[in-house]
């Protein structure tokens, strides 16, 4: 385990605050987002493998009422998600291999084939390191819209 | 803005279902004529979301002469038994008699809607006295319940901002609060065709005078004389319209059908950027 609070968010564009709609389409992964961003403490280091993945942490990291440092950080955030290719109606189509690939992905994030991933629009570039969803506080595993999502919370040793 | 006992945001665009207590109204024609029938009419615009009802006891075009006895008789009772029953509803009363304003206040009305322009000075200090707000339109100067006739303008715009403008700072010196005061070009109203279109196209220099403005433009002639269309035929023609004076910014609008015009007012008001979409998660998953 980690000596610091980590957890994993989806890069869930929805989740910014200049796409917000009257209805919060992302509700209950939201609410599981903070949830587990408040628990990472007031300075947060984000990990994401791309710049929309930065922003929809650093807004996260602020509506906890937290900040983004690159050093002595109370926790870590890592932004990333399964494939993106698991329905008809999924951004990237269906994908007969998604769901298995997701499935090995919950299993463990050790080992993950990139090329795979990509072909799949999966955002595992940060996932590596993290331990196996089992050792983690899961509060939020689905794929509304096709994407794979989880919020996990590994609290530190 | 406040409108009697209601307080909206200024980023708000009101519905104002018109409610006629009318046997000759030119889009209805008196089918809420019975008093029954007008209050089914105020029940099925609330349930359609409308903030407001715009209560008629005379119709805008010539006709039988209606005295203020017989517009107090088809208004004032029906204005207490819908404030009594929705009490959250602003109640409008198109009138342009300053008695027939006062009775309707007294009743519960929230908005005198002075389609005439003014017409009975004494309309303003009514709204001041009970406080109620007041739409100040624009005629160009004709007698209440008449058509135009050959009536031009150098320009039609300016006549309009002039003359609404001037009203509501009439109100203003007579008493009614700032926040209560609407401007309204009145189409149709003392205009032809022609005018009524241009007012539509440059709306925005109404906006930009700052008074929240109101727009009455549902199923009239200029809409059908543009398109060709009879009475019962204008409803698109009316959208496109409604659309374009939602993007310069109207506030309030005057309709007969509710659902229709709040879905193009808040598509347009989600293009200017004022209302975010219902539910957006295309592409953002």
């Amino acid at each position: 385990m980690t000596t610091r609070p980590v957890a994993l968010v989806p890069g869930v564009l929805a989740l910014l605050p200049s796409y917000a709609s009257l209805e919060d389409p992302v509700a209950g992964l939201r609410a599981a987002c903070l949830a587990a961003v408040a628990a990472l403490g007031p300075r947060v280091r984000v990990l994401a493998s791309g710049p929309s993945g930065v922003r929809v942490a650093e807004a996260l990291v602020s509506a906890a009422g937290g900040c983004v440092v690159d050093e002595d950080e109370t926790g870590v955030l890592v932004v990333g998600n399964g494939s993106a290719k698991r329905t008809e109606k999924a951004p990237g189509h269906f994908d007969a291999r998604a769901e298995a690939f997701d499935a090995a992905l919950r299993e463990s994030f050790a080992g993950i084939d990139a090329a795979l991933a990509a072909e799949l629009w999966a955002d595992t570039a940060c996932l590596g390191a993290l331990p196996p969803l089992a050792e983690a506080e899961v509060t939020y595993d689905d794929a509304p819209f096709g994407v794979q999502y989880w919020v996990a919370t590994w609290r530190a040793a | 803005m406040r409108l009697g006992r209601h307080t909206f945001g200024d980023d708000e665009a009101l519905m104002m279902a018109i409610v006629n207590r009318t046997p000759d109204s030119f889009f209805d024609k008196g089918a809420t004529w019975a008093e029954d029938a007008a209050f089914a009419r105020v029940a099925e615009v609330v349930a359609q979301g409308a903030e407001i009802v715009d209560i008629g006891g005379i119709k805008a075009a010539p006709g039988v002469e209606i005295s203020a006895a017989e517009e107090k008789d088809r208004v004032v009772d029906f204005v207490a038994r819908v404030r009594e029953t929705y009490p959250e509803l602003v109640i409008s009363v198109d009138t342009w008699r300053a008695e027939v304003g006062a009775a309707v206040c007294e009743a519960g009305a929230d908005l005198l809607n002075d389609a005439w322009g003014g017409a009975d000075p004494e309309l303003v200090d009514v709204a001041a006295q009970y406080d109620a707000a007041i739409v100040c339109t624009h005629t160009g100067g004709v007698t209440p319940r008449t058509r135009p006739y050959r009536i031009e303008y150098d320009d039609v715009v300016a006549s309009a901002i002039a003359d609404t403008v001037a009203y509501a700072e009439r109100a203003l010196d007579a008493g009614v609060a700032r926040e209560s005061i609407v401007i309204d070009p009145a189409h149709d109203f003392g205009k032809n065709t022609f005018h009524s279109l241009e007012v539509t196209r440059r709306l925005g220099e109404m906006v930009a005078t700052g008074w929240p403005v109101l727009v009455s433009l549902s199923n009239k002639d200029f809409v059908g004389e543009t398109l060709g269309l009879d009475v019962g035929e204008r409803l698109l023609g009316t959208l496109a319209a409604t659309s374009v004076c939602a993007l310069a910014g109207a506030r309030i609008y005057r309709v007969h059908q509710v659902v229709e015009t709040r879905q193009s007012v808040d598509m347009v008001w989600s293009i200017a950027g004022r209302r975010p979409p219902l539910r957006a998660i295309r592409g953002l998953q």
